[in-house]
């Protein structure tokens, strides 16, 4: 028997899960309606009565990234607009969006909702077995990003000890790990094998750092870079998913099968990617759409992430009831035609962390000429490695490429330190059609 | 799961009061909120489902 951070809600029947989600549900509808500017005029026409059953749900409109942006922008009460669900004096603390996709948004969280929020994120570091134990590494200079935020208090709440890891390169990360022997880590996947490979250069194997536990967080991961990253610590690797504007709503417990929900939390809603109005079945892909139950100071409902899964069962041998996504497939802007190709990049992580323990680091860069896509994919090799040996692994992933993909692309080698390594968000593909 | 709810109930209506009881007490009074703000998550977190 698993334990649980909530063994009432965290086993309840879908069928008692699901009314509490509708309930709360009509809660969130009519304070939003009432509080936030945003949706007084958004939810026009539409009353909580209208709202009868589960299915009704899908009568209430999506919010998009763009209206949020849309009601910031020059909108009172500076700087959180129509979004703003409380009195602007109830607001403790500020965080943004990183405005990769445009102008960021800014997120208004009072004292209530983080604390709601900081709950919720203790079932996904639970999952992940994270206990008191645990002196937890946060590799990262947190800022206005939420990124590390939720991590670090829901660690702390859990009673864990936190050990926050700003303000030092990854060879001072290193260092401080080893100092304090911590035993847990978060990190984005790219970063934790940034910091593996700096303590193989500082003669460290990153297996004897005694690091048991690392919940992922900031980019997908591929169950071939997780066991990758297991396999070099040693350790387990866990993955979760979230984002600003929602928190973070679906965590990975021991049995390592996809994302639990975070129930009653969160309403998400899986939907067909065509006319986004039906449930997808379990094994089929659907949108994402969130709804946080409980946050007040900046409720959002039905947020249409843009971001594909492939729904998963309710069942699972920890003995969770909630909802599972097995699969993260990505963005619905990640997934794009090249060639007339359907392409996903992630398709491309997972080949070379399955397949090439030889690559340190890589970018993938579509252009244009003429009229015909081409793909590059430049590798950087492990500096241990020769010229011959980095050649023979360029012209078999040239070949695996096209295998896995339908696509043929040209692998450069790059020298050491050549291409750009992240902390955060890694960014390793490239579109630069249309670009010229 | 009642017996639960009964005490977060009593615990709402006992930090509400705390709160009242201070007011000319500004540290009292945030204490009591920041009570209140936990009770606002026990309540969530103890749903009944029916």
């Amino acid at each position: 028997m698993a334990d649980f951070w909530n063994a009432y809600t965290e086993t309840l029947p879908r069928e008692k899960l699901q009314n509490i989600e509708f309930s709360y549900f009509k809660n969130l509808f009519s304070y939003g309606k009432s509080h936030s500017n945003l949706y007084k005029e958004k939810l026009q026409g539409i009353e909580v009565g209208d709202i009868k059953t589960f299915d009704d749900i899908k009568k209430v409109p999506f919010t998009y990234k763009e209206e949020l942006r849309k009601w910031q922008e020059d909108v009172e009460p500076f700087p959180y607009g129509g979004l703003l669900g409380v009195d602007i004096e109830q607001v403790s603390s500020f965080r943004q969006t990183s405005g990769t996709t445009g102008r960021p948004v800014y997120v208004p969280e009072s004292y209530e909702s983080w604390q709601w929020r900081i709950e919720s994120w203790c079932h996904i570091l639970y999952m992940a077995g994270f206990r008191p134990r645990h002196r937890v590494f946060l590799p990262f200079g947190y800022n206005v990003y939420v990124a590390f935020w939720e991590a670090h208090y829901a660690a702390e709440k859990l009673g864990c000890e936190v050990v926050p890891g700003g303000a030092l390169d990854t060879k001072g990360r290193v260092n401080k790990i080893v100092e304090l022997k911590a035993n847990a880590m978060t990190g984005t996947p790219t970063y934790c094998l940034n910091i593996a490979q700096e303590a193989v250069s500082m003669g460290i194997d990153p297996k004897s750092l005694g690091i048991e536990r690392i919940l992922g967080a900031g980019e997908p991961l591929p169950e071939a870079t997780r066991k990758r990253i297991e396999a070099t610590y040693d350790c387990k690797m866990f993955d979760h998913i979230g984002s600003t504007e929602t928190c973070g709503f679906a965590g990975m417990c021991e049995a390592q099968q996809g994302l639990h929900i975070v129930e009653p939390f969160f309403l998400v809603e899986l939907l067909d990617k065509d006319t986004l109005s039906k449930e997808v079945a379990e094994g089929e892909l659907g949108v994402i759409v969130i709804t946080p139950l409980g946050r007040r100071s900046f409720p959002v409902i039905r947020f249409n992430t843009n971001d594909v899964a492939i729904k998963g069962p309710s069942t699972c041998e920890c003995g969770r009831t909630s909802m599972k996504l097995m699969e993260i497939v990505g963005r619905v802007d990640d997934i794009s035609k090249i060639r007339g190709v359907l392409f996903s990049p992630k398709t491309v992580e997972q080949l070379i962390r399955s397949e090439f323990p030889e690559i340190v680091e890589y970018e993938l860069v579509v252009t244009r000429e003429d009229i015909m896509d081409k793909i590059t994919l430049r590798m950087e090799a492990d500096p241990k490695i020769g010229k011959d040996e980095a050649e023979e692994v360029a012209k078999r992933l040239a070949e695996r490429h096209k295998i896995k993909t339908n696509l043929s692309c040209k692998v450069t080698i790059e020298p050491p330190g050549a291409l750009p390594r992240y902390d955060l968000k890694a960014k390793r593909f490239k579109d630069m059609r249309g670009k010229h | 799961m009642d017996e639960i709810r009964k005490e977060i109930s009593n615990l709402e209506q006992s930090a509400e009061r705390l709160k009242a009881l201070a007011k000319d007490n500004k540290a009292i009074q945030k204490n009591a909120e920041i009570i209140l703000t936990f009770l606002y998550i026990l309540k969530f977190i103890t749903p009944t489902g029916e």
